[in-house]
């Protein structure tokens, strides 16, 4: 079946088509005031059954704020919630600590007079006048979205229900924390349910054209999964962290192909780097934080730091030399590029001659070597201060994959690192061996591997319920009770636009009685012994210590239903050309200048062997293979280096 | 040797990582409501002489006091491999009692190469009342004394220290879980640590812990080099639970790129628990200066080698034994910062904002559930940040020596018997001004069993200060209303045991004003 996969981006947007065992990619801008133009644009004339699709308009309408006019009803008492946050300020030694503001304002905060308890009893009955008086209320304030939010409803929803029912009688349509995150701390439920109302008409009028162009279009979640568009509209909180998802996913499916499951993905972009760890399947966090709002919602754990190609180096009025956070971004863009005066990761790259000055980078401007020379005299003797600038920016990446790997209870010599994104196969050979990663594998495409990505994602739908209770034999009625709520739902789910699941993975949010932080286990089955068993395991490989006598705590049950694509047959060449011819060029290795090869990407058929010092450029992208660095191109047109010695 | 700027810029990150990732075992992995979801824990890494090299940005309280644990317990000494010192006297190290203390040394090639340290505030160490809050007057009432010893030899643990100290408190399996975490902690950092030293030598390590702490040092003399040379004179109040005002007077000289702190004048210490002992007075006063560095700055004991300090022995800065000392941590403290902050006021006209609320309005409770468990609770409650030259103070947040998270309400409910009525911004509370100060919050509790409870606060007279033509914001109050609405306004210090169906209802101060503006 054909299929093809867009990814909107700031700059561009990606498509790559995969029909009768070919991979097509191309490149078209992207019309960042509809971004759907410019994906109907560059679709062929007769589009495939399969249109998968991730784009950044929902995180981009959150970033801005951008949306419509958003009201929060919640449990009298609390109406703010979304301003008190968990009360603490984001930078500990700050003057004058500010947070950001949520997307709903203070005064548009509604208190129901209700309360249940803990236990879902109720201490406050909801009356029908109160109901009255809480929609008149709602209504005078001139809001177009609602969301609802009351204490202990992912025990007992009963009075949100009452809540819903009267708005949407009086015609105001609302978002209700049971059903986007009905999981225990009413902070993170009200956020994660007040940013769903706002995002929706966004995300609704986004979709709106592909949806009427497009019959079989799939939307890409922060999870890893692809979903019909009712069902993302259903929970629009799920599209926040789509983007950096298809990376992973592409990743992987590039890797797995290749014969490596246990990868760690290296996405470095112009102002930031995505890092993710999978163990044969990307790892799901619970929970995220983007922009000082919190969303209770399933992404991919992607650890993101800020430092890419387009950070800009200093030094600090101790001498430390700092790269980032601060960027260039596209404009100015680094110095090489013509407007910029301040030296980037970029720029150092180029004077280092590990970026070649006749490649244009992301099409149309060369950049200029003395350009970058001269911002970075700024900070010493320019080649030096461009071999310390990599350096700094490759320790901050180093560390977010130790932080992904080592400090999860995962060595990193038993992986390899699928490099990527503009410049991640600049960077990756030295930040493998400063990390012990002993492989880089660089994808024959790694500038649209997001959209290669979402053509590899399964349809999947997680579905998740809060329940907090003591993990032994007297509650496992109720979890069986439970458990079988939630395949019913996720079965229910999934049916509408993908069929009967392939595949039911369970998960169970658990802790020791006494601690507040769950790990997320996958556990074998949704019983007790089975929920205790994967906890005490998975306490032992992420901290270093368990207690296998201490009593063990449920606090959500999770259930995934998938319907896997078929896997991705990539096509294989089978046009060998052991040597490539390259062109002579000096480059700065480790602690000099050293004559390595420039050669073209296009040039290494399968089988072709590479030793560094190399310099490997293609379109979007360019590889650096450091001395001692040698590898070869796999049937799939792969690059596999490894560190010789 | 000397490290490179891209070099301090690598190592900073590598040792914080150490401590970093120490915290996070500790904050993921412990049992107190306090530890876990508030963060009220530090961990750090020193030197083999006991200098501060990194410490994790927790909560600022712990800025300056944590190289006092180090020393205290060097008395150890000869240490062994496996050895870990435990530690909570405030006049040995500590801060408050509940703030317990481990410390490892860290060995390579047979010989102490360097000190691995947590320290986690336990929410109950026991004492005179639940949580180990009380309105106190002399440190024996505020729960077991700790002094240095050891609480692994050589690996082992020492049962017998282990179980006098678990006997003392009211919930010792929650505090079993504590120093489980705080173990696990540990041996994080030595892993971490012990990789560091592998990977690039005793030598490099040894280097780099020295180079960071004069880059520190560099750091902090350029941020006080920026503020013109002085004496700033300033004062503020502590409103003891007697009814007296007790004065903190600071008088700050700025020389070229040092700072000294002198707080001659200051009151005597006093027959309460408002005594700070000099650790804490020094983390405050840091504190402020550390707010001045950029936020990269590493914290190490590179920061203090340009601060002098003056602290009268026996004063309210600098308690001498036996005087109790709980809120000396978490509110005299508050009050240091506001000092310090009103001298830098005057010599960085522009650059600071007014007070914030200048109280953690600290709540404990404690009881025994239907089913005979016992249970133990402390919090602290938010206020209004001060207004200040850049915009208006944020309203309900943590400020200064504290940043310590809620507990959620949907979570607390569940593990104590009570009810959580109203959790919101007390409207209009923050100084008037150009810029409003933030304002402070309303909580409102009701017991569902019988409980003893204390809240220690202040600013229930004395107002945070506005600025620049601010006006103050309004102070805190604390009423408790009896099961048929009869209200009673508490002091600022109360302790109390209300019956089922009484409620507890906490006002927390808003923040200062700042600039002329509308009333």
């Amino acid at each position: 079946m054909a299929a093809i996969g867009i990814d909107v981006g700031g700059t561009f947007t990606d498509f790559v088509l995969l029909a009768d065992g070919v991979i097509r990619a191309w490149k078209r801008l992207s019309t960042p005031a509809d971004p759907s133009k410019a994906v109907l644009a560059g679709l062929p004339d007769v589009p495939p059954e399969r249109v998968v699709h991730g784009s950044t308009v929902a995180t981009n309408a959150l970033l801005e704020r951008r949306g419509p006019r958003t009201v929060l009803l919640t449990t009298e008492g609390f109406r703010d919630l979304l301003t008190i946050r968990r009360q603490t300020r984001p930078s500990l030694y700050d003057l004058e600590p500010r947070r950001t503001p949520h997307v709903v304002r203070p005064e548009d905060t509604i208190g129901v007079r209700e309360r249940l308890d803990a236990h879902g009893r109720v201490l406050v009955p909801l009356g029908d006048e109160e109901l009255q008086r809480v929609v008149e209320a709602a209504r005078a304030t001139g809001g177009e979205a609602f969301a609802v939010c009351l204490l202990h409803s992912y025990v007992d929803d009963r009075h949100e229900r009452l809540v819903a029912a009267a708005l949407r009688a009086a015609g105001l349509e609302c978002v209700l924390s049971a059903d986007i995150a009905p999981e225990p701390r009413e902070y993170e439920r009200a956020s994660t349910t007040a940013i769903a109302a706002f995002l929706r008409p966004t995300i609704a009028r986004y979709l709106e054209p592909l949806q009427a162009a497009l019959r079989g279009l799939r939307l890409i979640h922060s999870a890893g999964g692809l979903v019909a568009p009712e069902e993302a509209l259903a929970r629009p909180t799920s599209m926040i962290l789509s983007g950096p998802a298809g990376g992973v996913l592409g990743a992987l499916a590039v890797a797995r192909a290749a014969g490596f499951d246990r990868i760690l993905s290296f996405d470095m972009g112009g102002t930031s780097t995505d890092v993710a760890l999978c163990l044969g399947e990307p790892s799901v966090r619970n929970e995220s934080e983007v922009d000082g709002l919190a969303i209770r919602t399933p992404a991919l754990d992607v650890v993101t730091v800020g430092a890419g190609g387009g950070s800009i180096a200093r030094i600090d009025a101790g001498g430390a030399l700092l790269v980032g956070p601060e960027s260039a971004g596209a404009d100015p863009g680094p110095a090489c590029y013509g407007r910029g005066l301040l030296p980037t990761v970029t720029d150092a790259n180029l004077v280092l001659g590990r970026l070649r000055p006749e490649q244009a980078l992301g099409g149309s401007v060369q950049p200029k070597a003395e350009r970058a020379a001269a911002a970075l005299a700024r900070l010493g003797s320019p080649v030096e201060a461009a071999a310390a600038v990599v350096a700094v920016a490759n320790a901050a990446m180093a560390r977010a994959l130790r932080r992904v790997s080592l400090e999860r209870g995962h060595d990193p010599a038993t992986f390899t690192l699928v490099a990527f994104g503009g410049a991640g196969p600049l960077h990756a050979c030295e930040l493998a061996a400063d990390v012990g990663i002993p492989r880089v594998l660089v994808p024959r495409y790694p500038g649209v591997l997001s959209a290669l990505g979402m053509l590899a994602a399964p349809e999947a739908v997680e579905v998740q319920r809060g329940m907090v209770c003591a993990v032994d034999e007297a509650a496992a009625p109720a979890i069986a009770n439970l458990a079988a709520a939630l395949e019913r739902e996720a079965r229910q789910r999934l049916a509408r636009f993908a069929g009967e699941p392939a595949a039911l993975r369970w998960y169970a949010d658990a802790r020791y009685v006494g601690q507040a932080h769950e790990l997320r286990v996958a556990v074998a089955a949704p019983a007790p012994a089975a929920i205790a068993e994967a906890f005490h395991a998975a306490h032992l490989e992420r901290f270093g210590f368990h207690a296998p006598d201490r009593p063990v705590e449920l606090v959500a049950l999770r259930v995934r239903a998938e319907v896997p694509v078929p896997e991705i047959i990539f096509p294989r060449s089978h046009v060998a050309s052991p040597l490539a011819e390259g062109t002579p060029a000096m480059v700065w290795t480790d602690g000099g200048f050293e004559a390595a090869t420039v050669l073209h990407r296009e040039a290494l058929g399968v089988g072709a062997t590479v030793e560094g010092p190399m310099v490997i450029v293609q379109d979007d992208c360019t590889t650096y293979v450091p001395p001692g660095w040698r590898g070869r191109t796999d049937v799939f047109g792969n690059l596999l280096l490894e560190a010789s010695r | 040797m000397n490290l490179t700027p891209a070099q301090l810029t690598i190592w900073n990150g590598l040792l914080a990582s150490v401590a970093e990732e120490m915290g996070v075992t500790l904050g993921l992995t412990a049992h107190s409501p306090n530890i876990r979801e508030r963060r009220d824990y530090s961990c750090a890494l020193f030197d083999a002489g006991g200098e501060l090299v990194a410490q994790a940005a927790h909560i600022p309280v712990h800025l300056g006091s944590m190289p006092e644990a180090v020393r205290a317990v060097q008395t150890l000494a000869p240490w062994q491999p496996g050895d870990i010192a435990i530690v909570n006297d405030p006049y040995l190290g500590g801060t408050h009692l509940p703030d317990v203390t481990l410390v490892a040394p860290f060995f390579w090639e047979g010989r102490v190469a360097a000190f691995l340290a947590n320290r986690a505030h336990h929410a109950d160490i026991g004492g005179m009342a639940p949580g180990s809050m009380p309105p106190s007057e002399e440190l024996y009432q505020e729960g077991v004394i700790v002094p240095p010893l050891r609480l692994t030899a050589a690996g082992r643990l020492n049962e017998d220290v282990f179980a006098l100290i678990l006997r003392n408190v009211r919930t010792p399996e929650e505090r079993r879980g504590d120093f489980d975490a705080q173990l696990a902690a540990l041996r994080t950092g030595e892993r971490r640590l012990r990789s560091l030293f592998e990977r690039y030598g005793a030598s490099t390590v040894f280097a780099a812990m020295e180079e960071l702490q004069s880059y520190t040092e560099r750091l902090t003399r350029a941020a006080l080099a920026a503020i013109p040379d002085g004496t700033y004179a300033a004062s503020d109040v502590i409103e003891a639970p007697d009814g007296s005002l007790l004065p903190i007077v600071l008088s700050l000289r700025i020389e070229g790129e040092t700072a000294t702190f002198d707080f001659s004048g200051t009151a005597p210490q006093h027959h309460s628990s408002f005594n700070a002992v000099a650790a804490v007075t020094v983390s405050a006063a840091a504190y402020c200066v550390r707010c001045l560095l950029p936020a990269h700055a590493p914290s190490n004991a590179g920061f203090f080698r340009p601060l002098r300090f003056v602290l009268p022995e026996g004063s309210l800065v600098n308690a001498r034994p036996p005087a109790a000392v709980s809120a000396g941590n978490v509110e005299t403290s508050q009050r240091i910062v506001d000092v310090v902050m009103k001298a830098l006021a005057a010599a960085l006209p522009g650059r600071i904002p007014a007070a914030s609320a200048g109280t953690m309005t600290n709540f404990t409770f404690g009881g025994i559930r239907a089913d005979g468990t016992r249970f133990a609770y402390y919090e602290t409650i938010p206020g209004g940040a001060g207004a200040g030259p850049s915009g208006p103070g944020e309203p309900a947040i943590q400020t200064h020596m504290t940043n310590t998270a809620n507990t959620p309400v949907e979570m607390l409910e569940r593990d104590f018997p009570m009810v959580v009525w109203r959790f919101e911004v007390r409207r209009e509370s923050g100084g008037a001004g150009a810029h409003r100060g933030g304002d402070g919050v309303v909580k409102e509790v009701e017991f569902l069993s019988p409980v003893n409870a204390a809240v220690v606060a202040n600013r229930h007279r004395v107002p945070p200060w506005g600025l620049a033509g601010g006006g103050p914001g309004t102070p805190g109050t604390t009423l408790l209303v009896g099961p048929h609405g009869e209200p009673t306004e508490l002091p600022a210090v109360a302790s109390i045991r209300p019956g089922p169906g009484t409620r507890l209802r906490l006002e927390t101060p808003g923040g200062g004003g700042y600039g002329h503006g509308p009333a």
